[in-house]
């Protein structure tokens, strides 16, 4: 499906949809992902580096001795997450993804929610960050609490589910 | 969006008490009738809704520049009463302490500085952890943490990262009293770990400057500032702490807002009463963000002293820090209200304290003058130095704005002008940027901005601090 940014004057705002709720999930993260990274398309992850005209500075965290053309490993993580609605979950997936990305710094490019009720396991998939590769984006500060309302759309073509989703940068 | 506020005079406008349903107070913004072009309904909404929370005294007050932000609108300060007032996590925003620190160096810019100021910019950027997925050179163990969290920025003079002068310089002498690790999470302690220490992304910046002007010359004597010195400023704030300890709160406040009966407008207006368990465990955890953001701020001074000595071969103690100010931020103050002292918890949301002359918590040599405030512009347009009023403590709970404020949003500003052509254009007007991605340079273009001059003139204007001296850039790096 789709995620689409729309206009907000301080931080990144989102309109995500899907045919299920776990697309919505799943499509709300890229568009998460597209603002962290430059380059973090799924098609893109575990190509060589490209001239994005980017800069690295210095301590990247995961180049551990590799370099942006050695072939990448690819990482696969699990989570788990538990809310009180379907809505609230969605931020604490979103502020759960944040997190792994950061502390394992990984480039994630991928995920596949199961939701049960108000909680999901979801696989992660993503790479160690290399910045000549993947280009520098905008840290998530965190995701915001509000506004974030999972609705069902009836279109001519069957049932979306959509939300608008503000991250703060 | 002017026509629906009152005017109180040509710096300051009304919004009555009724502008949204249950308002207990009015609210005053601090603009001028060009910056309030850009005033977004949204800000103004929110800047209602602020008036609606318990406790709140006197007004709910926006600084010039204002915009909308997560519950709270940017620029946004509030001061509601310690006893019956609430806290809330949405008045204080992600970047818990994210600030401004001004550090100034003997060296005089010359006419040619600028192949200097490149070699300069490009060893910083090399040494001072910028941008996404950066880690700090020195890993902190969790004890050191827990150290810093309690310590703040005296934590790393103790362990040789300044000098004892930095931290009477700094805001509540770097550190916030009342800190309370027990409140900060396991994942945030994760993300704080390798961070302490880094600059981050978004507006977050580290810029050599030239004293352009001075408009007070005693004010800048005594802060220490002389024209055409180079200086250098940081903005940056908690990182990963800071919000992963915002998030986890947020969840907590929300749940207890509810449980105390608060009735919000809008959900991100979520807050707990200050002497309930929740309002104390987010406070205490913010407090130990706080410090950590003095400490990482301090961090980086350490590293831009050792650059910048090598460069120009100063000394390291001869880099001298002008001031350090949070701009987001919950505090214990005293103002006096309708005729008594108060005890009061002021929200500063992308506003910097302001405090005037004879105030508690200004170093011996600047009582007669007042607080430095920091007002760093956007990339490519100058920053000032004010100083505190006497009018500040009065009308705003010591308080001013914090910066430009966005003008519009980053999609549109990327349909601008590319991220190589600001630099390009940038660079033939005497200023080298440096950052990790095009991108961000686009999206920090300084047409998204407020002009940071009418800003300043606004607060000067309005008495809530008084320009002491104006800064342009030279140099910037952007994470």
């Amino acid at each position: 499906m789709s995620f689409e940014e729309l206009d907000h004057t301080a931080d990144y705002l989102f309109r995500c949809r899907g045919r299920s709720p776990e697309e919505l999930f799943s499509e709300s993260a890229r568009a998460m992902f597209s603002i962290m990274f430059e380059n973090n398309d799924a098609n893109n992850v575990g190509n060589n580096g490209t001239d994005n005209g980017t800069d690295s500075g210095s301590n990247n965290c995961s180049n551990n001795g590799s370099n942006a053309d050695s072939d990448a490993v690819r990482v696969k993580k699990e989570i788990e997450v538990e809310s009180d609605s379907l809505s609230n979950l969605l931020i604490d997936f979103l502020s759960e993804l944040l997190f792994v990305a950061e502390v394992d710094c990984l480039v994630l490019s991928g995920v596949k929610p199961k939701i049960t009720g108000n909680s999901l396991k979801a696989e992660v998939f993503g790479e160690p960050f290399v910045p000549e590769k993947h280009g520098g984006g905008t840290e998530i500060k965190g995701i915001s609490r509000s506004g974030v309302e999972i609705e069902e759309i009836s279109e001519d073509d069957g049932i979306y589910y959509q939300a608008e989703i503000i991250f703060d940068v | 969006m002017i026509d629906k506020i009152n005017k109180i005079s040509d710096v300051e406008w009304e919004l009555k008490e009724g502008f949204m349903p249950n308002m207990s107070v009015p609210a005053r913004i601090y603009i001028s009738e060009l910056l309030a072009q850009t005033l977004e309904e949204g800000a103004a909404t929110q800047l209602a809704n602020v008036a609606t929370l318990p406790g709140i005294l006197k007004y709910s007050l926006a600084m010039p520049d204002v915009h909308w932000g997560y519950g709270f609108p940017i620029g946004g300060v509030a001061g509601f009463d310690a006893d019956t007032g609430i806290i809330s996590p949405g008045g204080v925003g992600f970047d818990i302490n994210c600030g401004v620190r001004l550090i100034t160096t003997p060296v005089k810019a010359s006419s040619n500085e600028m192949p200097k100021i490149k070699r300069l910019i490009t060893e910083l950027f090399h040494t001072v952890p910028t941008g996404v997925g950066t880690h700090a050179e020195k890993k902190l163990n969790e004890k050191e943490l827990d150290d810093i969290m309690n310590e703040g920025a005296g934590w790393m003079v103790n362990n040789g990262y300044g000098n004892p002068h930095d931290l009477i310089r700094c805001e509540d002498n770097g550190c916030m009293k009342g800190a309370d690790t027990a409140f900060v999470s396991k994942k945030a302690i994760a993300r704080g770990i390798p961070q302490c220490g880094t600059l981050g992304s978004g507006n977050h910046f580290l810029e050599v400057q030239k004293t352009a002007e001075i408009m007070d010359e005693e004010a800048a004597a005594k802060f220490g500032v002389e024209k055409d010195n180079l200086c250098i400023m940081i903005h940056c704030g908690s990182r990963g702490l800071g919000h992963q300890v915002c998030t986890d709160h947020l969840k907590e406040i929300e749940a207890a807002t509810k449980k105390y009966g608060i009735n919000i407008p809008d959900n991100q207006l979520a807050c707990a009463p200050i002497k309930s368990d929740e309002g104390k465990a987010y406070f205490g955890a913010m407090a130990a963000c706080a410090n950590y953001a003095w400490a990482n701020r301090q961090m980086i001074t350490h590293m831009v002293r050792e650059v910048f000595c090598k460069i120009y071969g100063t000394e390291y103690d001869e880099l001298k820090l002008v001031y350090d100010v949070c701009h987001n931020v919950a505090k214990f103050e005293e103002y006096e209200i309708d005729g008594r002292r108060k005890k009061v918890c002021v929200h500063r949301k992308g506003a910097t304290r302001s405090f005037g002359p004879n105030s508690p918590d200004l170093p011996g040599d600047l009582v007669s003058v007042g607080q430095p405030v920091l007002i760093p512009g956007s990339m490519g347009t100058p920053s000032y130095l004010l100083k505190g009023t006497a009018a500040a403590m009065e009308k705003t709970f010591g308080s001013t704005c914090h910066g430009s404020g966005r003008v519009f949003s980053r999609t549109k500003a990327k349909e601008g002008m590319s991220g190589q052509e600001i630099k390009e254009d940038l660079e033939k007007r005497g200023i080298f940027v440096k950052a990790t991605s095009n991108k961000v340079i686009a999206e920090e273009a300084p047409d998204a901005y407020k002009s940071s001059s009418e800003v300043v003139r606004v607060v000067h204007d309005a008495g809530i601090s008084l320009k002491v001296a104006r800064f342009e850039p030279l140099g910037v790096i952007k994470g």
